[in-house]
């Protein structure tokens, strides 16, 4: 009886120490926690800023945290939820689709930081996206403007010129893969017919989303939308596009040379480069438009911030980071454009000299000079918080569109129900 | 009287520190997910809305696709693993076959591979340009790669495979302890009588087998209703990608609520609901299985009875 009790107080006191640390530490301001995914590039942007503001800061302390992206978010959603400010970082990137999610979600979690930065000097449809109630809670980081990137040699070999594949349709672009693989044999893309990424880029370009300006699901009557479809559906029956399962797949594609090109984010030029052996074989047209008239050769994929926690130990300490080097450091940008290939969002460094930089992978083209014109075009659309249950509404009733068994007015309704039950 | 107290006494102190976490972390969150299933959620915003979340279960076309592909997955994965475990364990049960250990350890072995990995593994082997399209097309039994990953029909086909693949070893283990406690002398018995290998099987093995049969039927049934790991890692993209699996078919419940809590904007009130509606499917398929099996005893205890009394009549005359 004594020993059992006496082996259950060495357990307690083995026991306690494990919380008791975990509340002095958040108590003592120790280093700025930031969580991010992606080592190649969020995370090695991260360290460039971190060890800029230590350059002038020495005494400021980080601890930079890789996750992948699914369990940043996850992780982000059961702590806020349990509404414990311990474990939580100072900084957390986060992306854009998401945004408006996590802060009505979470009201008073993140830090408001209207006062701290200057939002005009933000590409406009970015600092939008982080708008609430008139405030703004983040700070805008890479730009997702996409473009039609395809492979030189290829393209002349099927008896084009790069002057075909300027300021095209979405619809021309599927007679050119059409005609493509009648000359090659091969796909001219990839693309898996139940990824939005592709049908998300063509709506922006038409200043359309699933969402009206007030926030209301806005399928049925979306003319951009039914294009869009259409477009998808041309690439499934008309076997235009190589189907792809997932990143991996998808990236291989092209890196293998089984297509010849990718329209999607700028920030795939990482991915692109890293098929070595095709060094200058690369160039980038404008991302394609829908027929509609308010449609725009530019638009955007993705694209991510970075927030301040309220409720952290650092919360000032991290403000006044981000905004030394992410709100004022032209020439910290001018860097992770030449080593990242990111593309900010803050518009006084577009005007730098690594923009007008040649690029001898892109056959010493100045692409970024184009990329951040066309960044400065994309059409501002209010994303809302439901991107991804849109998403899934849209793409979930695709397949019985792609077999004919619904007609385009009744898939969009059908998306419209599932959409309208999602989100109540 | 006093000795049994004390003893008393003792025996909770010991089940103590084990029941406190029990109530923490079993009955506790039993209790306040029922309570979450009548609020709505969006984060930390809640409200209490009644019974509008089971209300708006039975109206969501996504629950329903999601209940239909995880039943698709029960009715046909279920059989086809539960017969093929028992055959295995059947043959690796006969003395005369060779190398019984080395083919135990190998139908077993895949139950002790992450559930992560070999969903990883079949999405290689199974992808547009993997080892089954490369294979298939150099024998020539396909003229163009087929579209595994991506033909809602032929996803559905990989995900069963892989399952099959996984968890016939981890069943068969159960048949194969179990036959290897059904006493030698019934079989010596029923040969002596001259019975043949088929006869025995179905009438000495099958019947002594039902506890284990029952226990793995309810066990693989609750495994499948709660099926997440494999659908999750063999469609693309996890939490990025718009659907989950082509045409959604590997959208299963779990994975449904999974995507309530963390994909969309996370209302776990809702979450809860589809929990609980798990949950009854469950408590009610495990009766219905224990009321089948029960049935049959008291069916089989009957005819036995029947057939004593006759032979005793028979015998009396």
């Amino acid at each position: 009886m004594k020993k059992s009790v006496s082996i259950l107080l060495v357990l307690l006191a083995l026991v306690t120490p494990l919380f008791a640390t975990g509340a002095t530490e958040a108590k003592d301001a120790g280093p700025i926690t930031i969580w991010a995914w992606d080592p190649n590039f969020n995370i090695s942007i991260m360290n460039e800023a971190i060890s800029r503001y230590q350059a002038n800061n020495p005494e400021a302390t980080f601890e930079v945290v890789e996750l992948a992206k699914a369990d940043v978010e996850q992780k982000l959603h059961t702590n806020l939820a349990s509404r414990t400010t311990q474990g939580l970082p100072d900084i957390v990137l986060i992306e854009d689709y998401n945004v408006q999610k996590y802060l009505t979600s979470y009201p008073g979690q993140f830090a408001d930081l209207t006062s701290s930065f200057n939002y005009n000097d933000f590409v406009g449809y970015k600092a939008d996206v982080m708008k609430l109630d008139g405030k703004y809670y983040g700070v805008p980081f890479d730009s997702g403007v996409s473009g039609l990137f395809y492979r030189t040699d290829l393209l002349e070999k099927a008896g084009f010129v790069p002057k075909d594949l300027e300021n095209i349709t979405w619809n021309r672009l599927a007679d050119i893969s059409k005609e493509y693989k009648a000359k090659t044999g091969e796909y001219f893309l990839a693309n898996g017919k139940d990824d939005g990424g592709l049908f998300r880029i063509m709506l922006q370009s038409a200043g359309s989303w699933y969402f009206d300006n007030k926030g209301q699901p806005d399928l049925i009557g979306n003319a951009a939308l039914k294009e869009a479809m259409q477009i998808y559906k041309r690439f499934v029956v008309e076997d235009l596009a190589l189907p792809t399962n997932g990143w991996t797949e998808w990236v291989s594609a092209f890196n293998s040379g089984k297509v010849a090109s990718v329209t999607t984010g700028v920030w795939i030029i990482g991915s692109i480069k890293a098929a070595e052996d095709q060094s200058g074989l690369w160039a980038v047209a404008p991302t394609p438009r829908l027929s509609t008239a308010a449609s725009v050769n530019a638009s955007n994929l993705g694209g991510s911030s970075w927030f301040v926690l309220q409720n952290g130990a650092s919360k000032d300490k991290a403000i006044a980071f981000l905004k030394e080097v992410y709100g004022s450091d032209k020439d910290f940008y001018q860097t992770i454009l030449v080593n990242n290939g990111a593309i900010g969002s803050y518009m006084p460094a577009f005007k730098g000299d690594a923009f007008a930089k040649k690029d001898a992978f892109f056959g010493n083209r100045a692409i970024f000079a184009d990329l951040s014109k066309w960044a400065s075009m994309v059409p501002k659309v209010n994303v809302g918080q439901y991107t991804y249950e849109a998403d899934a509404a849209v793409m979930g009733v695709m397949e019985d569109f792609y077999t004919g068994k619904t007609s385009i007015d009744q898939t969009v309704e059908a998306a419209q129900k599932q959409l309208v039950n999602t989100i109540q | 009287m006093a000795h049994e107290k004390q003893l008393n006494r003792t025996g909770w102190f010991f089940i103590l520190p084990s029941s406190i976490l029990l109530l923490f972390f079993i009955v506790y969150p039993i209790f306040y997910s029922f309570y979450l299933s009548f609020t709505s959620t969006r984060g930390i915003v809640s409200q209490f809305v009644g019974f509008k979340n089971y209300v708006r279960m039975f109206g969501d076309p996504m629950f329903f696709l999601a209940l239909k592909n995880t039943f698709t997955l029960l009715l046909i994965q279920v059989p086809i693993m539960l017969v093929l475990s028992i055959t295995f364990a059947a043959v690796l049960n006969n003395k005369k076959v060779r190398f019984r250990g080395f083919f135990r350890t190998a139908i077993f072995l895949p139950a002790v591979t992450s559930l992560i990995a070999y969903s990883i593994l079949f999405k290689m082997l199974f992808s547009y340009d993997g080892l089954i399209n490369n294979t298939l097309l150099s024998l020539s039994i396909i003229d163009s790669p087929l579209q595994w990953m991506t033909t809602p029909k032929l996803a559905t086909f990989v995900l069963i495979l892989a399952m099959i693949w996984r968890w016939t070893g981890y069943n068969m283990i159960f048949y194969l302890s179990a036959m290897q406690n059904i006493s030698e002398d019934l079989y010596e018995a029923a040969s002596i009588d001259g019975a043949s290998k088929v006869r025995t099987f179905f009438t000495i093995t099958i019947p002594l087998l039902k506890p284990i049969i029952l226990f793995t039927t309810v066990m693989s049934t609750i495994g499948t209703l709660q099926l997440f790991d494999e659908p999750m890692n063999l469609s693309q993209g996890g939490t990025t990608s718009s659907m989950v699996g082509p045409d959604n078919v590997f959208l299963t419940l779990s994975v449904y609520i999974y995507n309530i809590c963390f994909k969309y904007t996370p209302n776990f009130g809702y979450a809860a609901t589809v929990s609980y509606a798990i949950l009854l499917i469950i408590a009610l398929l495990t009766f219905v299985q224990f009321t089948l099996s029960r049935d049959k005893e008291e069916v089989m205890r009957r005819r036995i009875e029947k057939e004593t009394k006759k032979m005793v009549k028979e015998g009396l005359r």
